[in-house]
Formats: C-alpha cells, structure tokens, sequence
C-alpha cells in the first residue's frame, strides 16, 4: 500500500518529474550521439508482427511506440467468440464498459467518461453520440484485423474528442487470392450473430465485403414492469473495401460501410413503438508514393448518422416522436516525409464539417473546423524514440484550440524501456451542449443549449412562464468553452521471464461542462443549461502482464488502480461543507476529506485474468477469463449531492467466461462456450449484464 | 450516536451553566434542545390542473410554547405537505395560506445543528409573492425529492440544513429538521413513503430571551 501511495504522490509531481525526465533524456541523447552508428534494429521475429498505426498513422512496430498502447489481435477475438466490439474492449485491462441512459454502451479509458474517447474504424471517426456515449455494441467484430488502443490525451494527431483516448479498429484489407468464411454464433436469449467474409484479390484489384445480421430477443433483468431490459432488435452490417493499385506506388481504396438497427420501444403496457439506426459511412482514399521519402494521400470521408423513434398510444395516435440526424464529411490531404529509415514527418490539413438536425433542437446547427497537424516520429539512436506533435484545430463556434504532443521511449537495455509523454486534449461541446431546446412535456421542465438561451429566455419570460431568472442572460455570451485535458504517462516495459508493462497516468480536465439551473418557472419547474466549471481529475497505475509457460499455455494479467475525483468537491469536504446522515432520522454530521469517494460510476479497481490453453494434437483451443470490478457509486443516495462513504455502493463483482474451440477438416471449426458462467447480475444497477449466455459457434473457411 | 451524546452534553452544560446565571442574573430564561415528533401538516391535491392545486389548512407552529396552535396572530411557521411559511412578510400567493401578522424570517445555513450558535440579522428573507423564505422545489430548501422507486418517492431532509428563524415577536431560534414520516422512523420503506407522509419530527433550540442572538 505504501509503495502505491508513494507512486500517487510521485505522481501529483509529475509535471516536475516529466520535466526531469525529459531533461535526462536529452542529456542520454547527446552522450549516445558518439556510439551512433552501431548495428541494426535486432527486435526479435515474435515482435515483428505487432505493428500499429494509430500512434503516428503510419505502420510502426509497437515496441518502439513511446506512448501507452495496446493491441488486440483477430486471434484473440476469434478465440473468445466475441460478436461485438463491447465484448471484447471489456476484457482489455483499464478498458471498461458502462451502460448509458440511453441504453448504450460506452467506454471507460483511465477513467475517463466515454464521451472522452474517439472511436475510428481505419483511421477515421464513428459519428451518432446522441446522449454523448458512442454505443459499441453497434460494431461487429467479424472482419476485424486487430484493435489499437492508445491511451492519453492524443488530440495532437487526431483533435476534437481524443481526449481520453483513441480505439481504432483496423479492419482487414484485400489480400491475394479468393477465399470467404461463414461465421455463425448462436447463444441464449435467441441471440444470432450471422456474418460472412468475401475476399477477392487480383492484379491491381482487390475487394473485400462483410455481411453480418445480429438479432437478439433482448432480456428482462425486472420483471415486474411492461418493459424490457433489453427490447428485442436486429440488426444489420455490410462492409465493402475495394482496392485498385494503379501501380505499386500508386493506390486507391474506397470502402463503405452501412448500418441499419430495428428495435421494439416500450414505455408502458399502452406506450408501444419502434426505434431505427440508420448510418452509413464512406471513405475514398487516394495515395502515392513519390519516391522513399515522399508519399501523400487524400481522403475524403463521409458519414452519416439517423436515428428516429416513436410512441404511439393504444388507439394508434402519435404519442412522442424523435429524430437525429448528423452528417459529417471531412476530406483531409497529408504527407508523410522520411528522410532516412529512422526519422519520419507526417503533415496534414484537413477540413471537418458538421450538421445536425434534430427534435427539440434550436435550429439547424453546423460546424465548420479547418485543422492542421504535423508530427515528427523518430528512432534518434538505437535506444532512443521519440514522437513530436501539434495540431491546430480552428473552429466556426468555439474558441481555437492548439493541441501538442511529446513523447519518449528509451531502451536502457534489452529487456527494460522506460516511456513517458505529455499531450493536451480537448472535446468541443456537442451539439446538444449548444441548441438544445427541449421541454418534458410531462413534467415540465426545461433544458436550453447554450446558445439557445439568449433568445429563449426573454421568450419565456415575455410568455410569463418564468418566475426568477437565477443567471442573467449576459452570462450567457463568452461562449461555452472546449473540455480539454492535459495527460501524463510514465511507464516502463519489462521483458524478463514474461512480459510486463507498467504505466503511471494523470489527466487534469478543466472546463468540465455540467448543467445548471438558470432560472425558475411558474409551474415549479427549472430551466436548465450548461456551462463550464468543474475541474476534475483522474489518476492511477496500470499493471499489464503476459506469461508463456510454453508454446501451448500462456496467463495474462492486468490490474489498475483509480482515483477520478473533483477538485471542486475535494475542497468541499477539506473545508467541512459536507454533511451527511446515518439513517432516516439520525441528525447530520460532518464529512471528513478522506470520506470523498471521487467521481460516479468510477471503480477504484479493475483487473482481468486470463488462460490460453492449446491442445495442438487435438486442434483444440481453449481459455478461462475473468474480469472483477470493485465497488462503484451510481447515484448519490444519502442526499449531499456528493459521493461519500456513507452512500449506497454498487457491489463489486467478477464474471467468468469459458470458451473452447476445436477445428476439425482444417476448414471448419466448432466452439462451445459459457459467457458469465457463474451467471452474475445486478438488475437494479448494471442493464448491460445480462447473465449467463451459453453459446455455441460454427465457423467455415473456403 | 456521538451526535446524541454530545447533545445531551451540551443539553447538561447548558442546563449547569443557566443554573449557574440564575443567582447572577435571575432574569433570563433557560435555552432548551427540544424535539417535537409528528407535526401532522396534511394537504390536498388537484391533479386537474397543471400544475396541481395544492389546498388544505396551513399547521402553525409557536417556538414559545412548543405546539401548534389555532391562534391568527401568535404563530411563528407554518407547515402543510413540505411547505414551510414564516409569520413575516406578505402573501404569497398560494390558496389558505394565512395571513401575516408578525415579523417571522428564516434562512438556511450548511452545518452542523449543534455548531449554529450566532445570528446573522441580515440574512433572514421573508415570505412574498416572490417566493417563500423557504425555498420550496428538491434541493432548493430543506429537503430533496428522491423519486427513483416512482411508485413511492420519498422526501428527505438534506443533510447539514439547519434553518434559522426569527420568531413573529423577534425572537430567534434554530431548527434542524429529521424526518418527513411518521413517528420518525429510522429506515422509510414502500409502505411508510405512500402512507405516512407529512409528519415533521424537527430539533429546534429556542431562545426566549428577548434581545439574545446567541443559542447559548
């Protein structure tokens, strides 16, 4: 425990310490400038095939990355079964999945909140957070290649959302030859996962195309009320890549990718109706190679987001009706400039726009941002890497925002790397932070965007539907300001024995974007909008490792450690204005600062534990994996608006799951397996859960 | 339960050191912790209109005497549903409210009941057509409305609420209030939270001493 706090410590200095660091590292960097020119890279052939992409959107091997990365390979997806990019990411250490109102599923990166994570599929970003939370169960696995998880603040490259972290999930590419697969899964809930691959590849033509439908009857965690935890649904996924090298520096690739979700919407035994996603996305990508040292590329891509719903009573009239509509298109033209085998500048300009249309909406709002980035990446010696980078993003509604980057790797031998990067990040208020003009129209009251509020309140109020104006308007006309972050990573990779990756973060967020109440209505109702004021952080250790007892067994482990809290509420319960109450009737008492929790839905541990088990002589695979979450707070329940040690807690858990795959006729594969099998379930508190699932899986190759 | 004990210490000391001031100065008056348990303050609802109309006969309470009372004058609050008036200020606006003869306030402080000691005259608000000394709504006055079961939303006192007020005759006194329920229960179950609402158990320090601003 001592040793933990003292690395907690070390890290609220960290900022001095990356300071030192990076000053070490530049005096190691003139010393080592003698031994230069020394042999080549000697990374061994078991490393060569982990390249990313995300870090410095070129191929680079992950070893030399400074920055905390992670891989997940098509292996490890086919060997647990998993159908959606949920299953999978809440396996990763660090990574967890929570559920969102809206009845999505959201990612949690060193405990920041999903909507501070950027989501790309090959390099460019999934648009349709209609609650903030971008829902990862709309995302098949099947034709995955592997998935890149970069960790930090990493606007500097990738801009406007990057600030907990980018997940881009690489999906194959055309390869020599023909061959397709079938893959089907089949499980409890009569939940049915369908997919299919064709790849063709020829000369200068290449085409790739995947088709999966996935249906579910949905689940009931409480069975006392009309509605379903889950409603049933279907839905639909058709990706399509085509390649056409016109010669061998020169290529284009122009995928696309469509989405179509049916689901049943209940609000009551009388209240029926029926939710649809629709979403497409297209990227047209064009790149040539000038020579060794100079490519470039231009893309273009487009996305579109829709989804509608509706209630009708029981006599079949409207009841409630909505609609979402957001249209993205950015084309974007970047270089990349080696000069020699070592050292690599990419630069890019780009433009994004941005138009929503939706229900309840102030208008049909757009944005504009032309953005420039260059990032140097570079091996300076043998031991030494380092990544350099820095984006501007301009914006047509808010303020500007200047986004670096440095990193560091250094190798002090062959088996010891010690990493550490600074970033700044940032997430523009959405759409819905800015034109929101909704009123419940049951209970009545009212949630204004930002910039609704200047021209909606003197409305209300010449209506006379307001009694007090708590916020003046003029409050109102400095713009609400981006989220941004600035992350500190420090790690160290060790391979001795296993393989064991340790990583220190902190992000400090400013300018958290919350509601408040601006005014009061006549009928005892709030008017509500948003505004920048927490400052908030998140802190914590990660712990990764792998060991491979011989070819056929191998365990992994990854445990980490969080503190997310709010600076604000920290002082709170420092200064004693904190009060809290035993039981109903039992007076207050003051809180203490070390009775401070920290930030909802946030557990202080996560770890995962896993065995691969190969039986070569079988054609047998199997594995054993867990995950445990400790305790985490949801609500307040004890009234002070804080999460303390007195309010009511989620209780922690761990889910176990089972699969076992064997192969039989070199081209077909059956599996069986039992996801949650000890059939864990928390209906009050966590809806994404939803109990044992046993399944079984047939996958054919031609 | 070290709250309680120390009350009572301070109930003890108090009661030493009056005791004490009566062979100095006979003239005033001893300050009491009380407890009034089940100040039944019912209402009736009118879901025809939006939003509803909520009626019924205010309950008036009296810090001097410790009970409620029928009086038109000699009054200080009065309770109906979560409801709180001052006998202080003009109407509000709101149906059977009663009307004000005295020169009751209130405000509310973030803290602990036995620690609120002094009085700060320039913060007492009172009752107008612009609202209630007392703000009414979850989490604006004394209480939050927790509705997560929507078949029996509960209200409770929010912790570290202590209200201050000056009586109709200038007097002051301080109120934490503990419960909404009947008997002060220690758990609010389903049955408790549709049934037996609207019943006030509240610790209130009175000061009888004209001209004292201190709850000592």
């Amino acid at each position: 425990m001592s040793i933990i706090s003292f690395l907690i410590k070390a890290m609220q200095n960290q900022y001095r310490i990356s300071i030192l660091w990076f000053a070490f590292i530049f005096s190691q960097l003139m010393l080592s400038q003698q031994q230069k020119e020394e042999e080549k890279d000697s990374t061994k052939v078991e490393t060569l095939s982990e390249v990313i992409i995300s870090a410095t959107r070129t191929k680079r091997q992950l070893t030399t990355i400074p920055l905390p990365a992670q891989l997940v390979f098509k292996k490890e997806i086919k060997s647990i079964n998993s159908v959606r990019l949920s299953d999978i990411l809440n396996e990763q250490t660090g990574l967890i999945t929570v559920p969102d109102f809206g009845g999505g599923e959201g990612i949690q990166i060193q405990g920041l909140d999903s909507a501070y994570t950027l989501i790309l599929i090959d390099g460019v970003p999934l648009i349709g957070r209609s609650a903030g939370t971008l829902d990862l169960s709309r995302i098949s696995v099947g034709n995955i290649k592997q998935i890149e998880i970069i960790k930090g603040a990493s606007s500097s490259l990738y801009g406007n959302e990057a600030l907990g972290g980018v997940i881009n999930i690489i999906t194959e590419s055309p390869k020599s030859g023909f061959n397709s697969d079938i893959n089907y899964r089949g499980g409890s809930f009569n939940t049915h996962d369908i997919n299919t691959n064709l790849n063709y590849k020829k000369n200068k033509f290449g085409v790739t195309t995947f088709l999966n439908r996935f249906s579910s009857n949905g689940y009931d965690l409480v069975d006392t009320d009309a509605v379903n935890t889950v409603e049933p649904f279907n839905n639909y996924t058709l990706i399509c890549k085509t390649t056409y090298d016109f010669t061998k520096n020169t290529k284009l690739l122009l995928s696309g990718r469509f989405y179509h979700q049916k689901q049943d919407n209940i609000a009551s035994e009388t209240l029926k109706g029926e939710s649809e996603i629709n979403e497409w996305n297209t990227l047209l990508k064009f790149d040539h190679k000038f020579n060794t040292t100079w490519s470039s590329f231009l893309e273009f891509y487009a996305s579109q987001y829709k989804a509608d719903e509706f209630l009708n009573s029981e006599i079949g009239s409207t009841f409630y009706e909505s609609n979402f509509n957001q249209l993205f298109v950015r084309p974007e033209f970047r270089t990349t400039f080696r000069f020699n085998d070592k050292n690599t500048i990419i630069g890019g300009i780009g433009l994004t726009y941005e138009r929503l249309k939706r229900t309840e909406f102030f208008g049909t709002p757009e944005f504009n941002s032309p953005y420039a980035y260059m990032q140097y990446d570079g091996n300076l010696t043998k031991k030494l890497s380092v990544i350099l980078g820095t984006r501007f993003d301009n914006h047509s509604t808010y303020q500007s925002q200047f986004s670096p980057k440095i990193a560091v790797l250094y190798k002090i031998n062959d088996k010891i790397a010690v990493k550490s990067s600074l970033g700044y990040g940032f997430k523009t208020p959405d759409f819905r932070q800015l034109y929101f003009d909704f009123t419940n129209s049951t209970v009545g009251y009212t949630v204004l965007g930002y910039n609704a509020v200047s021209s909606r309140i003197p409305q209300l109020d010449a209506n006379g539907e307001l009694i007090s104006i708590l916020v003046p308007v003029s409050a109102f006309n400095n713009g609400l300001k981006p989220e941004s972050s600035i992350s500190y990573n420090f790690g160290v990779d060790i391979k001795a024995l296993s393989n064991l990756k340790i990583n220190l973060f902190r992000n400090d967020i400013t300018n958290l974007i919350d509601t408040r109440v601006i005014a009061r209505k006549t009928n005892g109702q709030n008017v509500f909008s948003y505004y920048n004021v927490n400052e908030v952080y998140t802190q914590g250790i990660e712990f990764n490792g792998v060991y491979k007892f011989n070819e056929n067994v191998s365990i992994s482990g990854g445990y980490q450690l969080l503190y997310a809290k709010d600076k604000d509420a920290e002082k709170a319960f420092e200064n004693g204005q904190v009060f809290a109450r035993i039981t109903a009737n039992s007076p207050s008492f003051r809180l203490q600062k070390n009775d401070y929790f920290g930030l909802f839905n946030r557990s202080r541990h996560l770890a995962n534990f896993k065995i691969f088990y190969t039986i070569p002589e079988w054609n047998l695979e199997t594995n054993l994996r867990s995950t445990y979450r400790s305790k985490f707070g949801i609500f307040d329940t004890n009234g002070n608006s804080y999460l303390d040690k007195y309010d009511d807690f989620v209780n922690g858990y761990t889910i176990w799951d089972f699969a076992i795959n064997k192969t039989i006729y070199k081209h077909y594969k059956l599996g069986f397996g039992i996801d949650n099998v000890f059939n864990f379930n928390d209906p009050q508190n966590i809806s994404n859960i939803a109990g044992c699932i046993i399944y079984g899986t047939l996958n054919i190759q031609f | 339960m070290k709250t309680i004990q120390l009350t009572v210490l301070a109930i003890i000391c108090i009661g030493f050191t009056s005791c004490n001031n009566d062979d100095d100065t006979p003239q005033l008056i001893a300050v009491k912790a009380e407890q009034f348990v089940n100040l039944h303050a019912p209402q009736t609802s009118d879901f025809t209109t939006s939003p509803p109309t909520i009626t019924g006969d205010f309950v008036k309470f009296d810090f001097a005497t410790g009970t409620t009372t029928t009086s038109d004058t000699d009054w200080d609050i009065a309770f109906r549903g979560t409801t709180i008036l001052v006998n202080g200020g003009t109407s509000s606006g709101i149906p059977e409210e009663p009307t004000r003869t005295g020169n009751a306030g209130a405000y509310i402080l973030t803290d602990i009941f036995n620690e609120v000691n002094t009085i700060t005259e320039s913060s007492f608000e009172q009752d107008s057509a612009l609202g209630l000394a007392i703000k009414t709504g979850s989490g604006n006055g004394w209480y939050n409305y927790d509705g997560s079961n929507p078949f029996a939303p509960k209200i409770e006192p929010i912790p570290g609420k202590v209200i201050v007020f000056r009586t109709a005759d200038n007097k002051y006194a301080k109120v934490e209030i503990l419960s909404y329920y009947k008997d002060n229960p220690d758990v609010i179950t389903e049955d408790i939270a549709q049934n037996d609402s609207r019943y006030f158990t509240f610790n209130y320090v009175y000061q009888p001493n004209e001209g004292k601003t201190t709850f000592e």
